[in-house]
């Protein structure tokens, strides 16, 4: 996987590598995401591999300044952009909570002439803005099938919503519900609420089981769901009766699919979205044209493949 | 027989102090010395350490991520000098603004019909709290944690987690306008402080709050109407707090269901900074909010300096530890041979 970033960002950046390399001061580039989480810390270490590579390539540094809002608010991340926006920096790569809650502020950076581009989110309406990211319906639909086979087409199931007002797990879950009514032999019985806590999900998926002793399987909205609603069905000793396909690549969850637990997951690609991230920012700050949008793609991780 | 006289004597003078400790007991004899004194220290030493902090950009952003916090801290902090607490004041303000944003988005409503309506809605939440208080004799602290459940529930429960989005352009001027240089939040803030300042510091109202906050049953038993300052000052919270979720509303341009997420911890902290005391009967709203310009600076320069996410917390909450003991160690500078 390294290999194909380095050949393919070799490509990307090859024609601009020596205008880059006039100017000796470092690119800054800020990255914002939602709030602070491990998959955004798989999305940093995407992205310092860009800054890394494309720094070793032009002889002109990259800086990634990592700044997580405490908490999932709009408002906080606006505060935080703003800020990063009075520094100046070359680029500014945000993860949206809301893109029409972020909209002044981004139009603020837009003032500022302050480059953007988002990554895991879509961008406000009428803006040029490079998108970076996977479908999250997609995904969303890729899991609720894969569960769909695994319990034969008919069952009782369960969702995770993760954060409601998050957008990405409000499409996810609304996509995996359409993706369960193409099965009439399947029912969602229940939804819980994570707000991206582990424990919560732990807490919420154990009190569904007991509430729905049949319940055949699960699916999750977020990151962390996945992996409370695994240790809650090894706590019930109901491995291998409720099965469950998860969302994501974070060490727990594939803990789970190793344990037998959980039966795989479906998982973008955070540190793709952080790399190509870095990649258009940069381009972005050399006054380059970039995509409306760059697909990273989503795996489904199995125990064969992990 | 000798006839003494006595002669009336100059009252003795007391011992010259050093100036540094001149300079100190100067700051203190104010009761917002040691805040300002701290805000002066975090001002400089920003302003010597990041290029960016001064500039009008990072000023005006400052100025209006005050305004919110600060709308709220006014209200936290009457309500603390009255020796209570409120801690559903994020829920309130989350609830007043989700519903501010349907009236004008879903019925149809006049804006500012509706920002009237959603005020009015703050500051029947702060007074249902001020009431089950006195009523059902519960601790403020209990009771506003369960009321917090209640109105983030029904936030939660009319937007189903999903922002209203289409909010008219007609008030965006209150969160996004900027008058003279000086963001709308912000002249609103200085109006509501100008205010409800003054109503503490010169009218009897406002001193019977401090009577009350010092000792609740002497207050009783002089004659006060106790409960019935109680719900005012939970009614004044209440209205603060939505008006700071409408201007939210106002600046986002969606009514958010996680406005006012965040409203709860920062205003108790700025207080106690200002020098409002937590057993009650002491500070003032100007401090607090000075307290919160504080709080606002430390979350500024934690991103202009560039600290780890992960350090936020310990940096923030160590600053505020540093400011509150500046206060306190200045004092016993102070006063050490007195």
């Amino acid at each position: 996987m390294k290999i194909a970033f380095l050949l393919s960002a070799l490509l990307a950046c090859a024609p601009l590598a020596a205008r880059a390399a006039d100017t000796g001061a470092p690119l800054r580039f800020v990255l914002i995401p939602k709030t602070v989480h491990p998959w955004f810390d798989k999305v940093n270490t995407g992205a310092h591999a860009a800054a890394d590579l494309l720094g070793r390539l032009t002889g002109r540094r990259i800086e990634i300044e990592y700044r997580a809002p405490q908490t999932a608010d709009v408002s906080s991340q606006n505060d935080i952009i703003e800020r990063a926006v009075a520094t100046h920096p070359d680029g500014l790569i945000l993860d949206l909570l809301d893109e029409k809650g972020n909209h002044a502020t981004m139009q603020e950076a837009v003032d500022e002439k302050v480059p953007m581009t988002v990554f895991d989110s879509l961008p406000p309406e009428g803006m040029d803005v490079t998108a970076v990211g996977a479908d999250f319906c997609e995904q969303g639909t890729i899991a609720a099938q894969r569960l769909a086979g695994l319990i034969g087409g008919k069952g009782e199931v369960a969702i995770m919503m993760g954060v409601p007002t998050a957008p990405n797990h409000s499409l996810r879950a609304q996509c995996e519900r359409t993706a369960f009514a193409r099965y009439p032999g399947i029912t969602v019985v229940a939804t819980g609420i994570d707000n991206d806590s582990i424990e919560t999900a732990q807490k919420q998926a154990a009190a569904i089981m007991q509430a729905h002793p049949d319940l055949a399987g699960w699916v999750a909205c977020d990151a962390s769901g996945p992996v409370g609603i695994g240790q809650a069905i090894r706590e019930s000793g109901r491995t291998g009766k409720v099965r469950e396909v998860g969302l994501d690549n974070l060490n727990d969850m594939i803990q789970l699919i190793h344990d037998g637990v959980a039966d795989s997951s479906a998982s973008s690609r955070p540190e793709m979205q952080g790399y190509w991230a870095v990649v258009a920012a940069w381009q972005r700050a050399l006054g380059q044209k970039t995509p409306k949008y760059i697909d990273t793609g989503i795996d489904v991780l199995t125990s064969k493949n992990i | 027989m000798s006839l003494e006289t006595t002669f009336p004597t100059a009252p003795p003078t007391p011992p010259r102090l050093p100036p540094l400790r001149r300079l100190a007991a100067r700051c203190m004899s104010s009761p917002l010395g040691g805040v300002i004194a701290a805000l002066v220290i975090i001002f400089g030493v920003s302003c010597l350490l990041s290029p960016h902090f001064l500039t009008s950009f990072n000023l005006m952003i400052m100025a209006r991520a005050l305004a919110f916090i600060g709308l709220v801290t006014i209200g936290q902090s009457v309500l603390m000098i009255l020796g209570e607490l409120d801690l559903s004041v994020g829920a309130i303000g989350g609830l007043a603004g989700i519903t501010g944003g349907m009236l004008m988005v879903q019925a149809g409503l006049d804006p500012w019909l509706s920002l009237g309506l959603c005020l009015l809605l703050g500051t029947l939440c702060g007074m249902l709290n001020g009431v089950l208080i006195t009523r059902l004799r519960l601790h403020s602290l209990v009771l506003t944690i369960g009321m917090a459940g209640v109105y983030g529930g029904a936030n939660l429960v009319v937007t189903k987690g999903v922002a209203i989005t289409g909010v008219p352009g007609d008030i965006s001027f209150l969160g996004r306008g900027v008058v003279y240089g000086v963001p709308v939040p912000f002249v609103i803030l200085l109006a509501c402080l100008g205010v409800v300042g003054f109503v503490m510091a010169r009218t009897p109202v406002g001193r019977y709050v401090y009577a009350i906050g010092s000792n609740p049953e002497a207050a009783r038993m002089l004659g006060l109407r106790v409960d019935a300052i109680r719900v005012a000052a939970f009614a004044t919270a209440g209205f603060l707090s939505a008006l700071a979720g409408i201007l939210m509303v106002a600046r986002l341009g969606t009514a958010q269901p996680s406005i006012g997420d965040t409203w709860v911890l920062a205003p108790i902290a700025a207080a106690v900074i200002g020098g409002v005391a937590t057993t009650g009967g002491l500070g003032s709203p100007v401090g607090a909010v000075l307290g919160a310009v504080i709080i606002g600076i430390i979350e500024n320069i934690i991103v202009l300096f560039g600290i780890s996410p992960y350090w936020q917390s310990i940096v923030s909450g160590g600053i505020v530890v540093l400011a509150i003991s500046f206060d306190s160690l200045a004092r016993r500078y102070i006063h050490r041979d007195a």
